[in-house]
Formats: structure tokens, C-alpha cells, sequence
């Protein structure tokens, strides 16, 4: 990893900083940020440690707090179902909301670190409340937004990743052999499983439906298509995709794992017998955190070497947000509007940055 | 191969043992010893163990295959989570110790260590350390293929329950583990009293030494014992050429990775001031540069193979073929 001082005294990198410098709020945390999220009102921004502490923050950047949250380190960090607050898992075994305030209210305490935490804020009108999901070793818990136990769903090895579709009728999960798929409002026990030799480490849903993606141990991706179950596979990377986001609209998968981020097209056939287009890499580093902005094809992306930057996918411009030396980027988001984001890193360093059209 | 030097690398302890060798008693030993260190622990039980230790971690011993074309590559891939999980945190662990349970093969965990980057950064495989049981260690190993291959597999062996064989009995008991494993280190206990300096952080032991134990049972067929395990070792006191040496290795354990449990070594390449420590489990191998040669030493290549079916001779060529 290159050295915070030799950034520092860079001008070149210094000026990679200016985004953050005048449209950004950065702060320090003592510990390595595990999670970043921002409330679904868009009101407040949180940020998880390893050391078990939660950050809280105006989403404009002020008034941070922090506070005690897990006797042991925060391992998974999502909103809440409901407009403010947060969920929160951690190594002590505990599933936590937190509010906008800073209030810790367990919810649930089992035997297993809980690893994964993903939640759905209903749709008002529709009947469908929301949903909070955590996974704990071969389990994931689903609860209502309340946080009442609605069913458990069993897996045939540790849970290892897990995901919502864009209605909240189902729950996607990766474990080893492939991942499984499940309806939320369904009464019957048995998901669809999805098989495909190995480990999977993390999963993706396409927002309409169309394919499920995962990464996995071997640096590649596996992917089903869900109309007919076909296999792809995404494969050609230097090392293990530890993040994957769609684009709004499912024509792209940004993923990290690369010098470059790695866009696959799910239009036109793809992404099977397609190339990946390439943005924006940032030479002997990888990427680590991507996330898609919520309404526009532009990708944000946070490097091994602390570089985070966002990239048109049209145009391939580049917009750096801040250059190298905080620590490798561990954690990043967009709030729900696209106006801000968010990202920390493995040595604490945390921001949030404005992305508004100035009025 | 790592970046990171290997004195900042988190030392792992992998701890097998057949059921009732005495595994859980000596990690309670550990935990309860006033070391005033941090380890942390990955168990497959809760309950057992008798101390409340805050790092203790509840894991499935999860096995699968690696797609990567060698066959014999199964990896803990619920190890790969939670080290990683435990190298986010601040406060520096001064070692991890992996427990297995009684009928596990030792391979998929040593193999983790060299399989996945994000370990191999942060983590490094210290020793396996195998419990047995001094009483019934003859007939486990005359019954199961799991007991042999794990003293096959281990760096340090612990003979627990001594005080339940006399002295004959154990040395005739340290011999027929030498007829498997010629250089692993043997250490009596009762009730799993060792002392801690023996199992954990073994790292700094000169596997120099451990190789040179014995240097003239290279030829001695005496200790076999009809054991389907044993080890071989061959020296060759003129300099190697690394090009050659990786090249026969690679291809020994590309064709015979699937019998080599283990094969570690001490190469001095020519023109190399530094001593080149090489180790292995099945296919997977793993090397760097160490300490340099000291003045006036005899710089001696010596490379052990523990496994079934090896070919002495054969080998004995190969190695001997690597001279610059």
C-alpha cells in the first residue's frame, strides 16, 4: 500500500482530493469501518467498526456521535426496515437496531456471529411491510419490521452472503455449492436452489429479477440466469470480488476484484460470450468497494490503496473524490436520493461527500 | 508469496488429535495459563471447553473443493471468514489456534493458508500440532488411516497420558512415530501439561535443526515398521539451482501431491546468501527467503517427504538433479 506521506506531499494526489476537501466532511474513527449506510429518510449516515462502535452523523456531515453498540466487532451493518435507524451484527452474536438518536435496542441474541444483515422498507399501499434479514451461521432469520421472528430459512452450509430483490418478495443467499432463493411471503419451506460446485462468497440480485450473481473463491463470478436457470460465468479476475452492484436499471454489474472497475452488460445477450468494459483503474491497486448510484448509470468505486472515485459509465469520465493514503477503502454507499456519499476505510478514516447540483 | 514479513504475520496453530487424545484439555491449559497473551480459538463445539474466553469461535468445519485444477485442494472455507473477521480488529492477536475435530483430515486446513490471498497477507500457518494418546496411540495407529496422517501431518507431536505407559513403552512409542514423521518434534505431557513455548509459535524453530536430527537414517530402512506412512530425506551439500529446484518439485507434487501429506526443506541456492525455506502440504507449496547462511557453515540442502508410496530412489535423483 502506498504511504499516507507520500500523498500528502504530492501535489498531483493532493489535488485527487479536492472533491473531498470542498464538498466532503471527513472524520476519524479508532478501528477498522466495517459497514456504511444512510438511513432510507436520507437524514442521517452511520458508520460500523471492528472495535464494536457505531458513528453516527447528520448526512450532511455534523453533529457525529459515537457509541458503544457490540461487546466485539460490528460485522454487518444495513438501514432499518423503517424510514431512520439502523441494523446492526456483530461477533458478540447480537442483532442490534440503533437509532437516529443513538439508542441500542437488541433485537435478537443467538449462538453464531452474525454475519449479514440486509432489510426491505415495505410498500406503503402494497400490503408488503418490510423486512429485516440476518444471517447466522447455516440460518437466516427473517423478521418483520417491527422485529418479530417471521421464519427462519435453512442452508446447507454458513450463510455468506444475502439480498432482497427490489420488491421484497424474495431473499436471495449464497453458501457453498451455490445459493438459494426464497419467497418471502411464502408458507412453503423450500427455496429454490441454485447449484454450482465451490464457495460463493457474496450475491447480487438483478432489480428486475432477470439473474442471480455470485462471487466466488476462485476469482470469478457465477451467475444464473432465472428465466431457465442457465449458468454464466464471469470470470478473468487477479483477485477475489469482494463487492457487486447493479445499475438501477440491471443493465450493468459493477464489480470490484480488478485495477479497474469491472462493468458486465446484462443487455444484448450478455453477459454470456460478452467482454466487461473497463473504468477508471487506478494502477497496482484493486478495487474493493463499488456501489451504483440509484438513478443515474455513474459508479462509485473505493481502491485497496484509500482512492475513491466515481466513473460515468457513458462518457467513462472520471470524477476522483479523494486520492490514496487513508487506508484501503472498507466500506461505501450512495443514500437512497444519489446526492451524498459515503465511505471508510481499514484505518478509520470515514467521509461523507455532497453531490448535489449547487443551487 | 507474501509482501508482509513474516514476523508481523499472525502465527496459526492448527490442533488435531484422535477423540479422547486429549486435545480439549490441553487447549484449556493454554487458555488458562497466565501467558498474558491473546490467542483466539476456533472450535467446532461449543461447551466443552471450560474457560470463558470472549475469542473463543463457534465454527462448522466447512470443507470444499477448489476449482483450480488440483484435485487433492479442499480448503476451510468458514476459516477463510472468520480470520478474516478477526484480522479487522485493532488489538493485535498474538495467535490463533485452530481446533479440528478427532476424525478430521489436517490437509483442507493447512491448505487454506496458502490458497486464499486475504489469509496469506495477514495469517501464516505456524505448526500443526497433534494430540495423541500415549495408551492407545499403537492401536489407533494400527486401525485408522485418520491417526496416521495425523501424526504424518504434524510439526509437533504431543505424547499425552505418559504417565499411563512406562518408559519403554513411550520410547518405543516415539520410535514408531519416527518411523512416520522422521522430523517432527515429540513432546511427553500428562494431562496435557506442556509447556506452552512447545506448541505455540513454533515459527521461530530452525526447521534447520529438525532436518539435521538425523541426517544418517537418510538410507536406514530399520525404523520401518510396515507403517503405510513414513517420511524420506535427502541432503546435498553442493549448492542448488532454484530454476531447476522449482521446476522438480513442482512436477513431484503436480504427479504426487495426492500421497505427499507434507514436504518441507532447507535449500541454499548458489550465489544466495540467504538459506531458502520451502514447505509444502499435497500439491500446494510455499517458499522464502530466511536467514542468511552463518560463516563457516556447511550450507547443506536438505528437503524431507512424509507420504505413502514414495519412491526413495527416485526422488534421491530428482533432488540430487537440482545442482546448479
Amino acid at each position: 500500500m502506498s504511504g499516507a506521506a507520500a500523498a500528502a506531499g504530492s501535489p498531483a494526489l493532493a489535488e485527487h482530493d479536492h472533491l473531498l476537501r470542498t464538498r466532503g466532511v471527513e472524520h476519524a474513527l479508532d478501528g477498522f469501518v466495517s459497514g456504511c449506510a444512510f438511513s432510507r429518510d436520507g437524514r442521517t449516515v452511520c458508520f460500523a467498526t471492528a472495535e464494536g462502535r457505531i458513528a453516527l452523523a447528520a448526512s450532511d456531515g455534523g453533529a457525529w456521535r459515537e457509541i458503544e453498540a457490540h461487546d466485539g466487532s460490528i460485522l454487518s451493518l444495513a438501514p432499518d426496515a423503517g424510514p431512520s435507524g439502523f441494523v446492526s451484527g456483530g461477533d458478540d452474536t447480537v442483532l442490534n437496531r440503533i437509532d437516529a438518536e443513538g439508542g441500542v435496542a437488541p433485537i435478537a441474541k443467538g449462538r453464531r456471529w452474525i454475519e449479514h444483515v440486509a432489510s426491505f422498507p415495505g410498500k406503503p399501499g402494497s400490503g408488503a411491510g418490510g423486512l429485516i434479514a440476518s444471517a447466522a451461521g447455516k440460518q437466516v432469520e427473517l423478521r418483520d419490521a417491527a422485529g418479530t421472528l417471521v421464519k427462519t430459512l435453512e442452508h446447507p452450509s454458513t450463510v455468506s452472503g444475502l439480498c432482497f430483490d427490489a420488491k421484497g418478495k424474495r431473499i436471495a443467499v449464497s453458501h457453498y455449492g451455490g445459493a438459494s432463493l426464497w419467497f418471502t411471503a411464502s408458507k412453503s419451506d423450500t427455496p429454490r436452489r441454485l447449484e454450482w460446485k465451490g464457495s460463493h462468497i457474496g450475491v447480487v440480485l438483478h432489480p428486475e429479477g432477470e439473474a442471480l450473481v455470485t462471487a466466488m473463491q476462485e476469482n470469478e463470478l457465477h451467475g444464473w440466469r432465472l428465466s431457465d436457470g442457465h449458468n454464466m460465468r464471469m470470470s478473468g479476475y487477479p483477485s477475489k470480488c469482494q463487492s457487486m452492484a447493479f445499475s438501477r436499471n440491471g443493465r450493468w454489474l459493477a464489480t470490484g476484484g480488478a485495477e479497474a472497475i469491472v462493468l458486465w452488460p446484462f443487455f444484448g445477450g450478455g453477459p454470456m460470450g460478452k467482454a466487461p468494459t473497463e473504468l477508471a483503474g487506478v494502477p497496482d491497486a484493486v478495487a474493493v468497494r463499488v456501489a451504483f448510484h440509484p438513478q443515474h448509470d455513474i459508479v462509485a468505486a473505493g481502491f485497496s490503496d484509500g482512492t475513491v472515485l466515481m466513473s460515468d459509465v457513458g462518457t467513462k469520465r472520471v470524477l476522483p473524490v479523494c486520492g490514496a493514503g487513508r487506508g484501503a477503502v472498507s466500506a461505501l454507499s450512495f443514500d437512497a436520493s444519489g446526492t451524498r456519499l459515503a465511505f471508510g476505510t481499514e484505518s478509520g478514516a470515514v467521509a461523507v461527500v455532497d453531490l448535489s447540483a449547487k443551487s | 508469496m507474501s509482501d508482509a514479513p513474516s514476523n508481523t504475520l499472525v502465527p496459526v496453530t492448527v490442533l488435531t488429535g484422535y477423540l479422547g487424545a486429549g486435545k480439549t484439555t490441553l487447549l484449556n491449559h493454554i487458555l488458562t495459563a497466565n501467558h498474558g497473551r491473546k490467542y483466539a480459538v476456533v472450535i467446532n463445539e461449543f461447551g466443552e471447553l471450560g474457560v470463558d474466553n470472549d475469542l473463543v469461535v463457534d465454527a462448522d468445519e466447512e470443507v470444499f473443493e477448489m476449482n483450480n485444477g488440483c484435485i487433492c485442494c479442499t480448503v476451510r472455507g468458514d476459516l477463510i471468514r472468520i480470520l478474516g473477521a478477526l484480522m479487522k480488529r485493532r488489538q493485535k492477536l498474538d495467535g490463533i489456534i485452530v481446533e479440528t475435530t478427532g476424525l478430521a483430515d489436517p490437509a483442507p486446513v493447512a491448505q487454506t493458508f496458502f490458497v486464499d490471498d486475504a489469509v496469506r497477507e495477514k495469517c501464516r500457518l505456524d505448526a500443526v500440532v497433534t494430540v495423541v494418546d500415549a495408551l492407545n496411540l499403537p492401536a489407533r495407529l494400527s486401525d485408522s488411516a485418520e491417526a496416521r496422517t495425523q501424526v504424518a501431518f504434524a510439526d509437533v507431536v504431543i505424547l499425552n497420558k505418559c504417565d499411563l505407559v512406562d518408559e519403554a513403552g513411550l520410547a518405543a512409542l516415539e520410535e514408531r512415530i519416527r518411523s512416520i514423521n522422521r522430523p517432527v518434534r515429540i513432546h511427553r505431557a500428562i494431562r496435557g501439561d506442556v509447556s506452552l513455548a512447545d506448541v505455540l509459535d513454533q515459527g521461530g524453530f530452525d526447521l534447520q535443526r529438525a532436518l539435521e536430527i538425523a541426517p544418517d537414517f537418510l538410507e536406514d530402512e530399520s525404523h520401518s515398521h510396515d507403517e503405510d506412512v513414513s517420511s524420506l530425506s535427502f541432503e546435498v551439500r553442493e549448492p542448488l539451482d532454484p530454476r531447476k529446484f522449482q521446476a522438480w518439485i513442482g512436477q513431484v507434487l503436480q504427479e504426487q501431491g495426492g500421497n505427499i501429506l507434507r514436504s518441507k526443506g532447507i535449500l541454499s541456492y548458489a550465489g544466495e546468501p540467504r538459506r531458502f525455506a520451502f514447505q509444502a502440504v499435497h500439491m500446494m507449496a510455499d517458499g522464502d527467503f530466511v536467514a542468511p547462511w552463518k560463516d563457516g557453515e556447511a550450507r547443506t540442502s536438505r528437503i524431507v517427504f512424509i507420504g505413502r508410496d514414495l519412491n526413495r530412489p527416485r526422488l534421491r535423483r530428482g533432488f540430487e538433479g537440482c545442482r546448479a
